[in-house]
């Protein structure tokens, strides 16, 4: 970055101060009433002597930060320095010029203040457009780079979000659990206990969530087991539940509180939304070079799937992001009655 | 002794809500119900005074549930968490629980009950010998899209029949309710709700102006500017009806 900055500053110099040249030879050859002697001399002098001025004046524009400062103040330092940078240009060319003996006829008589005052007037306008060149350059730069940042921010914070959303417990769960543990005390204080244990796991990984990965399966089950028996308390006898975990997958890694959301979800749409309740069934096992995950549950697949309860697409990016292109996610309708959520992630053979 | 029912898809919610009503002396909780149908059926069989309402329940929501109603009894919603259910009643100022529930809140809400009680001279005062027609400070539930109202019979001006639906209009407002205007007819006390013509069916007390029209029928101006013509069979009756 800062190298090609770089080679664009000595591009403009270069460019600009030919130009300065090509434009004088050419007034000078179609305008011109009798020849100047020394023309040529002089003319490549003064574009020398300004390319050197102008980049020693650069420095100190870079030395002090000239272009970092408020627009109010780089006015008056655009001003200041033109002016000094004009004097130190008109001197310098004309003791050159007079030492050289290459200055104009009518010229020779003059002082060489005279000479230096007369210089520096030419030479202010010259400098003055140099560093209004120089200083709306960084200034559009600079304003670009605030936009760039700006957006980058503001997707930077879309991204978080996303994230929170997707790792955060559905909060009707937790107030729900909370009112049923409250009429457990009661009934059942030894089942109220353990409900706020298990419910404290859950509550304790959905923030560990945002930090990790990748978690062994085996966590990732232990959370969704606690919140199942936590939903048992409130569905009772609605809620039927198997597991079909194959062992060897329990060190499987998996995206944290991805399993988990599947089954809340088929608590949610699936057995939330049946009189008479349902089951929900987890499987975890191997096939072919996957390990799969799967979450069947009583209940009717509808339009509503891809809006944003189920954060289908979401969930597939994540996985890909994880995984690669080969993992996948799938929902679908098995038979009449029953929706199955797919996860696979491809097993590295080590 | 005010009558409640309880309404909720879990038993242990229930429970703790009965429990806190033991509180209230005044509360009987006469029955509960664990989905909208139970409800409905527990609602017309008992009459209660008071019901408090889950809304997120299997089937249908405590909101389709209570639309589903010829008369809405007065309702406390309870709800753990439910973006759409609290923008509901924020928006259209329902009286409602979170749960768990704060004794405090709940004993607001009932001592606000008591106070709509007193406005309307106790709802012990038996107004209606016969239960199956609807008495004028009877509210239904109407429910549109998001919007939702407790309306009483008395602010609603017409019921136009659209289709398999009846227009209701009352205030500002006209939404549709799943009814057909001969249920409807059966149900309203003839004394307030004329039916004008095939199509509508207008409240007596909102009438502003009575004009003759073709035919030998009448024009009926609403208070709402709505003009429905009354048929040449139904002028005879209406006729009769405003001469007694």
């Amino acid at each position: 970055m800062s190298k090609y900055k770089l080679s664009y500053y000595w591009l403009c110099q270069f460019v600009g101060w030919s130009a300065f040249i090509l434009v004088y030879i050419f007034f000078y050859l179609t305008l011109r009433t009798r020849e100047t002697p020394y023309f040529y001399h002089v003319l490549v002098a003064e574009a020398v002597i300004g390319f050197l001025v102008t980049h020693v004046m650069r420095f100190f524009i870079l030395k002090y930060k000239f272009v970092e400062k408020p627009i109010n103040e780089q006015v008056f330092y655009i001003f200041f320095i033109s002016i000094f940078f004009s004097l130190i240009y008109a001197t310098i060319g004309a003791t050159v010029e007079q030492v050289l003996e290459i200055e104009p006829e009518r010229q020779r008589s003059y002082t060489l203040l005279n000479k230096i005052m007369r210089a520096s007037m030419g030479c202010f306008s010259f400098i003055l457009i140099w560093n209004l060149i120089y200083f709306a350059y960084h200034y559009i730069v600079k304003t670009r780079q605030n936009q760039f940042d700006k957006i980058r921010l503001e997707t930077l914070v879309k991204e978080l979000e996303l994230k929170t959303i997707k790792s955060h417990i559905n909060p009707h769960f937790i107030f729900n659990a909370l009112n049923s543990i409250r009429a457990l005390i009661d009934e059942n204080p030894n089942r109220a206990r353990n409900a706020i244990t298990e419910l404290s796991n859950i509550l304790r990984s959905s923030m560990q969530a945002e930090k990790l990965e990748t978690v062994p399966f085996e966590k990732e089950l232990s959370i969704v087991k606690d919140y199942l028996a936590l939903e048992y308390i409130r569905f009772e006898d609605r809620l039927k539940i198997e597991y079909q975990i194959d062992e060897d997958t329990l060190d499987q890694p998996v995206p944290p509180m991805m399993l988990q959301t599947l089954v809340e979800n088929a608590i949610k749409h699936g057995i939330g939304r049946q009189i008479n309740g349902g089951l929900v069934k987890v499987i975890s096992d191997f096939r072919d070079n996957f390990h799969e995950l799967v979450v069947q549950n009583t209940g009717y697949l509808n339009g509503h799937i891809n809006g944003d309860g189920f954060g289908l697409p979401s969930t597939k990016n994540r996985l890909q992001l994880l995984f690669g292109e080969k993992a996948n996610f799938e929902i679908k309708q098995v038979n009449p009655d029953l929706v199955e959520a797919r996860i696979l992630i491809p097993v590295e053979i080590k | 002794m005010i009558k409640a029912i309880i309404i909720d898809d879990e038993r242990l919610a229930r429970s703790e809500l009965r429990k806190l009503l033991t509180d209230f002396p005044e509360i009987e909780v006469v029955a509960e119900a664990s989905n909208a149908g139970e409800g409905v059926e527990k609602i017309e069989n008992i009459n209660p005074d008071l019901v408090f309402l889950d809304i997120q329940m299997p089937g249908k929501t405590g909101f389709d549930m209570l639309a589903e109603l010829d008369k809405a009894p007065h309702v406390i919603f309870t709800t753990a968490y439910d973006e759409y259910a609290l923008k509901a009643f924020e928006v259209n100022a329902l009286d409602y629980l979170l749960k768990p529930v704060e004794p405090k809140r709940l004993a607001d809400a009932i001592q606000k009950l008591h106070l709509q009680e007193d406005r309307e001279q106790g709802p012990m005062v038996p107004v209606n010998f016969n239960r199956s027609i609807l008495n004028e400070n009877d509210q239904v539930f109407v429910k549109d899209g998001e919007r939702c109202w407790f309306v009483k019979l008395s602010d609603i001006r017409l019921f136009e029949s659209v289709g398999n639906y009846a227009k209701v209009y009352f205030g500002p407002n006209k939404p549709l309710i799943l009814k057909s205007l001969n249920a409807l007819e059966e149900r309203l006390d003839e004394k307030t709700f004329f039916r004008a013509n095939r199509k509508h069916i207008v409240n007596l007390r909102l009438i502003d102006k009575i004009e003759p029209y073709f035919n030998g029928g009448l024009l009926l101006e609403l208070k709402g500017g709505e003009k429905i013509e009354v048929s040449r069979r139904q002028t005879v009756k209406f006729k009769e009806m405003m001469s007694l």
